[in-house]
């Protein structure tokens, strides 16, 4: 049926692979070396896993500087223990279980401490997705700047989930995982998985619908702009 | 349309039903204009969930994970050090925190009621009908909210 992408990762995100390749079964045979001391294996088990890493933690956590320090403090955590883990399923799903977890105490630390207001991190957000123009001189303005507003708006509505919801969210949507997987790296069941995917999605439309409010009340020349470039309404399926 | 259905939904959307699930739903959908409208509105709000293309790796990223590695593992450690000196440092720690209890507790027992105590440097007033505690949380938040400027000693509302 066409109105079901069988893509759910969406253009941003690579999907794992779904069948574990020579690479990931040599993860193991890389993790159990540096167990062993072996910083050349430590240094290729970084880079084979830096990005989907990095992305992870950017997207969980909403600020990239942060997301650095918790993907260093995650790839520590994992070769402190390097020796303790049984080469069982795949290594990047381990990996993702410690990141996820991390991120998910870190958010929850956000929101104990009331100095460290999410509001700093959406403002540096706000700061970088303002230096994030298209890279081609050619590009239209209009579609980056659509583009932009999206990226903001997800940026918002994600923010504004519980940390628990938010995993989920991103893991499906961003990560390209399935229902069974995700369970697998948050240690919860998949009826809990589709159950706080589904709240996280009906936050997402409160959100959104509350966002798109807010922009329609803004000067009538902002709106006519946005309409004279050719933008989408939101909503509709590109 | 219930919660059930639109948890079908999301399913058929992600893939995860089964065929002949899938295949039911989606014969219901094409008869039920306001079963389509929600998968619409559904599909939208998936896609419609943008982030931006992920960053590029910081130059040496790696190289800096695995010095901080070997850094941790070549420092000195707690559970590397002889038992005796283990059990030397737990038993510091315990009467430490002990000491300090038991002088805070002394020291909330022999002040006379409706005086300010400080706890944690934190000068806070007690509040009828409040525990120590809760006004402890409500000078902080006094001092946060207030925004005043550190002036390197704990004053009224501020934090050591």
């Amino acid at each position: 049926m066409g109105a079901f992408p069988t893509d759910v990762a969406g253009a941003s995100a690579s999907a794992l692979p779904a069948t574990p390749s020579a690479a990931e079964g040599s993860d193991w045979q890389l993790l159990a070396r540096v167990a062993g001391g072996d910083g050349e294996a430590m240094a290729e088990l970084v880079e084979h896993h830096q990005g989907r890493l990095l992305r992870l933690c950017e997207r969980l956590l909403g600020d990239a500087e942060e997301a650095r320090d918790a993907a260093q403090d995650v790839l520590l955590k994992l070769f402190r223990k390097a020796g303790s883990f049984k080469p069982r399923g795949q290594l990047y799903t381990l990996i993702y279980r410690i990141a996820t977890n991390h991120c998910l105490n870190r958010l929850r630390r956000r929101r104990l401490v009331p100095f460290l207001s999410l509001e700093r991190s959406s403002e540096r957000g706000e700061e970088e997705l303002s230096v994030l123009d298209p890279p081609a001189p050619g590009a239209d303005p209009a579609v980056a700047l659509e583009a932009r507003r999206r990226w903001r708006d997800t940026r918002r509505a994600l923010a504004a989930l519980p940390p628990s919801q938010r995993a989920v969210l991103v893991l499906t949507r961003f990560e390209g995982l399935s229902y069974k997987e995700v369970a697998g790296v948050l240690g919860i069941t998949v009826g809990a998985v589709e159950s706080r995917l589904f709240r996280a999605l009906r936050g997402l439309e409160r959100q959104l619908d509350r966002g798109s409010q807010q922009g329609s009340q803004r000067p009538p020349e902002a709106a006519q702009e946005r309409t004279a470039s050719g933008v989408s309404q939101k909503g509709e399926k590109r | 349309m219930n919660a059930r259905t639109e948890l079908q939904l999301m399913r058929l959307l992600h893939g995860e039903l089964p065929s002949g699930e899938a295949r039911a739903l989606e014969q219901r959908i094409a008869a039920e204009p306001e079963l389509a409208a929600a998968c619409r509105r559904l599909a939208g709000l998936w896609q419609g969930l943008e982030l931006p293309p992920p960053r590029p790796v910081p130059p040496g990223f790696a190289t800096r994970v695995v010095s901080r590695a070997r850094a941790e593992a070549t420092a000195p450690s707690l559970a590397a050090a002889p038992a005796w000196v283990r059990l030397a440092a737990a038993l510091s720690l315990a009467t430490g925190m002990a000491l300090g209890a038991g002088l805070g507790l002394w020291q909330e027992v022999g002040r006379p009621a409706g005086t300010e105590s400080e706890v944690g440097g934190v000068e806070v007033s007690p509040v009828e009908g409040s525990s120590l505690a809760e006004a402890y949380w409500s000078a902080l938040e006094g001092e946060a909210g207030s925004g005043e400027a550190g002036s390197g000693e704990p004053g009224r509302g501020e934090l050591r």
